[in-house]
């Protein structure tokens, strides 16, 4: 919103300092620029080989055939909900633990190591008992996305836990507020900063270990549509694919998180 | 007695791992209505702690309080109690933050709004109810916090060192108004602070504690005209007398600690000699 107001320029906007001020909040622009036409140049004139990496503009005619395909729709959609079904119920886990964790200390003694401990293990490499577990498919994709979803969650909103001042506590008991009413009205409307950031940074994690995700679990998403063309050497295909992640990934976070985090911002000292 | 509160020999002691610390004994004193009553002596004296047991945040270890002959065992909804910290929520408007007391007392929508925008009028803040505390300072926020005390028509309230995070001048006129609000609402109020002109400009009674363990080492009627002027002479006897309470007090506990440290001093010596 701001940068719409840099960009006018000023009435007496002759000089060409304050003309050149007036475009800084495009100035990002201008690598990208270059950097998708040196792309496309070297993919049109062969300097870069055509079966390794295909033209920008192939990849954008082909994302965009892409969409027209109800598959590739069907595909993106999988992925989509089992990811926030992951993610989701991640949370509902990792709230109420990381609440307690945050507010007892004695019971953060006795539980949190243990979760470092499974915390540090790698994500991905226990992945695979996921589908020993499960079995391949949707719900083993699930409780990976959720695996990895919940440690961010679960240390955001305990560090949160642990900083919400002692006397808002005071206010809450000294205007008899409930029990129910002390989490609704005081510890979740303060964790709740916490709890959007641990949200975003697991989406950011779980969107990039996708690929690996559906892998492992032999899911028909996205990440593997992107594999299987890597394989079969439909290279358009696959940089289409990637496109479409980045592309969903930066539009939630755009639009959910970007939003979420500036109403935070009106309130937020 | 017919006080509206009595604390009757209240101790407060904290079980440490190696002996327990007391922090309270036998405080005994009572409260009338429509009172300005100020808690004053020196840090660590347990002053807060009283008023903490007062708004029933606290259990005292024994002794107990008691509010219109029954006894305190819980926070009483008609007392309420003004921060140090301001304690508002960030995330609630100025209005929002003034409601909540309200709120839990399950008042209506309409009326909630009604008594909380005549709660900021008092306090002086008219335009800010759709501010975020963020954008107060802290001598406005302490506005808020009081219109919040306010706000469920309490018939005491309490103040916790309400006054020292804001900065001098601020603090001044928040002082003055409070006396304004005290006289026009009648309602008993009770200070706790470090600050003995502060205390002696705004009580009528003034409840000297004396150092680590609290206990009530005087109670003094200060029965000035108001608005008080803090350069008349009776201001000023006042407040020497309390200061040299207060010094004696400060005295003896550093020459008590002087006395242990050099015992023990000898004690170590003694043992190195033999």
């Amino acid at each position: 919103m701001n940068s719409g107001s840099s960009l006018a320029i000023n009435s007496d906007g002759t000089k060409p300092r304050k003309f050149l001020k007036g475009f800084g909040s495009v100035l990002w622009m201008v690598p990208l620029v270059c950097f998708l036409g040196a792309w496309e140049l070297g993919a049109r004139t062969g300097v870069l080989p055509s079966e390794k990496v295909p033209a920008f503009t192939a990849v954008i005619g082909t994302l965009y055939e892409c969409f027209l395909i109800p598959e590739f729709a069907t595909r993106i959609l999988r992925s989509f909900l089992n990811l926030s079904i992951g993610i989701l119920s991640a949370l509902f886990v990792a709230l109420p633990l990381s609440l307690v964790a945050g507010l007892r200390s004695r019971v953060d003694l006795t539980m949190t190591p243990i979760i470092m401990l499974i915390g540090a293990l790698p994500d991905l490499a226990i992945l695979p008992l996921m589908v020993m577990w499960f079995g391949p498919g949707n719900a083993a994709a699930i409780m990976m996305a959720a695996i990895c979803a919940f440690f961010p969650i679960f240390f955001t909103v305990r560090e949160g836990a642990k900083e919400i001042p002692h006397d808002y506590f005071h206010v809450a008991t000294v205007f008899k507020t409930g029990r129910l009413s002390t989490i609704s009205k005081v510890i979740l409307p303060s964790i709740f900063p916490n709890m959007i950031t641990g949200l975003r940074l697991s989406f950011d994690f779980v969107w990039e270990v996708i690929l690996a995700i559906e892998i492992i679990a032999s899911v028909m998403g996205i990440g593997t549509f992107i594999e299987s063309s890597v394989s079969t050497g439909s290279l358009k295909y696959a940089f289409a694919g990637i496109l479409a992640v980045g592309l969903i990934a930066l539009s939630v976070d755009r639009l959910l998180f970007r939003t979420l985090e500036s109403r935070i911002a009106r309130w937020r000292e | 007695m017919n006080s509206q509160m009595e604390v009757l020999e209240v101790s407060k002691a904290y079980s440490g791992s190696e002996r327990a610390l007391s922090a309270l004994q036998n405080i005994t004193f009572g409260i009338d209505k429509g009172e300005f009553v100020c808690i004053v002596g020196p840090s660590g004296c347990g002053k807060s702690t009283l008023l903490r047991i007062i708004a029933g945040l606290e259990k005292p270890t024994s002794g107990q309080v008691k509010f219109e002959g029954k006894l305190l065992a819980n926070p009483h909804e008609k007392i309420s109690m003004v921060f140090q910290s301001f304690a508002l929520f960030p995330w609630r408007t100025i209005l929002g933050n003034v409601e909540y007391g309200l709120e839990t007392q399950k008042f209506p929508k309409e009326e909630r709004r009604r008594i909380a925008l005549e709660c900021l009028e008092l306090v002086g803040l008219s335009d800010c109810e759709d501010m975020y505390p963020k954008q107060l300072s802290g001598g406005m926020k302490q506005r808020v916090g009081i219109a919040r005390a306010l706000a469920v028509d309490p018939e005491i309230v309490l103040m916790d060192e309400a006054f020292s995070a804001i900065d001098e001048f601020t603090a001044e006129t928040l002082r003055e108004e409070v006396a304004e609000i005290h006289q026009e609402t009648n309602k008993t109020f009770l200070l706790v602070t470090h600050n003995l002109p502060e205390a002696i400009e705004l009580a009528d009674k003034i409840v000297v504690l004396s150092a680590r363990p609290g206990r009530v080492k005087n109670i003094l009627d200060v029965e000035l005209d108001r608005p008080r002027d803090k350069d008349c002479s009776e201001f000023v006897q006042i407040h020497r007398d309390i200061f040299d309470l207060l010094k004696e007090e400060l005295e003896s506990s550093i020459v008590r600690h002087k006395i242990r440290c050099i015992h023990e001093f000898q004690k170590l010596h003694d043992m190195e000699g033999r």
